[in-house]
């Protein structure tokens, strides 16, 4: 079992998303939340394209510094584990690296960032309603 | 007050954005450093900033590091904001010039507070700032018509003096003397010949160019420097300034006063490059004859035999101007 999968489980005991912390920052502001949600949505799927193009092409520099944006909007959304990937991506490409830690790094990003998304719409509609 | 935002990534900007709106600060936001740094140079510019570390064009430290480049610029209070928190990170981002440093994702309490300490510390450089300036003020200005005093107006003089000799320029010195000023303190007192300095003063200040200089030279003499002055023009400006003061009364506790003022008058460029003093002394000559012609007038200092057998005759006996 590689490195990065091993730290992943450790943060699997953290929540997928920490709501308390993300209302407490947005000081229950339910339309900053809207239009928080409404930015992540364009611009989580754009970065993360191009670092899947940074890790395919071992571009290391891309890789940490797009790696640290991701980091950066996931930690203000309460993404917490989705954010401790994205960490432990820049993490990894902030020196010499095998491709493939890249590789599985990103893909356990993915993942956590796949779960995230759901249960934010999730909350979003029940507010609504 | 304005605040200062430089952060890349968009969903951190604007909620930084709308947490310091809240807080009721005047948010500018920019996206690298390079803007961070053009928005902090600018001339009331936002003096507090919170800058991400991770930027591009120019990285938070870089930022912090080329604003305390700056010389005589007002205080800026700099917080990174950032992700790194080792200790060495600390340090860096500290002797880099920053102020303080908060970790991502930030408490928005925490930051609230910390941008109060800010805004304390630039209230303390406030009053340093002012009590600096009040001291400048009194070292440099005449008290009673907050006119430049006698040692301010000479080194304004002979720094100017300097640079139009380098621009091949004219200035031009003018040394005024309230006529009778001894019969007013004499016969109404202190407080209405005080009322007639200031009023004279103003009259001299309202009565000359933004660039130009008047000082208080002594009791009830004033010292007006025009700068840059056309030669061909001066005799005519000094006149005019000189009749400012008498064409209309002056106001007074005892009622209206009409006071006139005698000048010499000296254009550098008749004189060459001599020392201040000296065409101090010239001038002072020129307004003696000024008063000898019957005051209220002014004479113009040229360099001749005239001007040398005077100021022989000067040096021998003690002046009454009044």
């Amino acid at each position: 079992m590689g490195e990065t999968m091993k730290r992943n489980e450790e943060s699997n005991s953290q929540p997928v998303w920490n709501q308390a912390e993300l209302l407490e920052r947005v000081d229950d502001d339910q339309e900053l939340l809207r239009e928080l949600l409404t930015i992540f949505k364009e611009d989580y799927p754009r970065t993360v394209k191009i670092l899947e193009g940074a890790v395919a092409g071992g571009d290391l520099k891309s890789c940490a510094s797009l790696s640290h944006s991701l980091k950066g909007m996931l930690s203000n959304l309460g993404g917490t584990r989705a954010a401790a990937a994205a960490a432990e991506l820049e993490k990894l490409a902030s020196s010499p690296v095998e491709n493939h830690l890249l590789k599985e790094a990103l893909e356990v990003l993915q993942s956590e960032a796949a779960s995230l998304l759901p249960e934010l719409e999730a909350y979003m509609t029940e507010v609504r309603h | 007050m304005k605040i200062l935002i430089a952060e890349d990534e968009a969903l951190s900007r604007r909620l930084l954005e709308k947490t310091l709106e809240r807080a009721g600060y005047e948010v500018i936001t920019v996206e690298n450093g390079k803007q961070a740094l053009e928005q902090l140079c600018k001339h009331e510019g936002p003096r507090l900033a919170l800058l991400d570390w991770v930027m591009p064009e120019l990285d938070g430290p870089g930022v912090c590091r080329a604003v305390r480049t700056r010389a005589d610029q007002t205080y800026v209070y700099m917080v990174l904001l950032t992700s790194k928190g080792s200790k060495e990170e600390t340090v860096l981002g500290l002797e880099s010039g920053a102020d303080d440093y908060l970790t991502k994702p930030f408490n928005a309490e925490e930051l609230r507070a910390r941008l109060r300490v800010g805004e304390r510390i630039l209230l303390l450089e406030d009053r340093l700032v002012e009590a600096r300036e009040n001291m400048r003020f009194r070292a440099t200005h005449d008290p009673l018509t907050s006119l430049l005093n006698r040692g301010a107006i000479m080194d304004l003089l002979s720094r100017e003096l300097n640079r139009s000799r380098r621009e091949q320029k004219s200035t031009a010195i003018l040394l005024g003397d309230v006529d009778h000023f001894k019969r007013v303190n004499d016969t109404l007192g202190h407080v209405v010949g005080d009322e007639v300095l200031v009023e004279i003063a103003n009259r001299l200040l309202g009565s000359v160019r933004s660039y130009d200089f008047v000082g208080r030279y002594g009791g009830e003499e004033f010292l007006v420097v025009l700068n840059s002055c056309d030669p061909n023009y001066a005799p005519g400006r000094a006149e005019d300034i000189r009749k400012s003061v008498s064409h209309r009364p002056i106001q007074t506790a005892k009622g209206p006063l009409s006071p006139t003022m005698s000048f010499g008058v000296l254009l550098s460029a008749d004189w060459g490059p001599r020392p201040v003093e000296e065409l101090l002394h010239e001038v002072d000559i020129a307004l003696y004859e000024a008063k000898g012609a019957g005051r209220d007038c002014l004479r113009l200092a040229k360099p001749g035999p005239q001007a040398e057998v005077l100021s022989a005759a000067l040096s021998q006996s003690a002046r009454r101007r009044d």
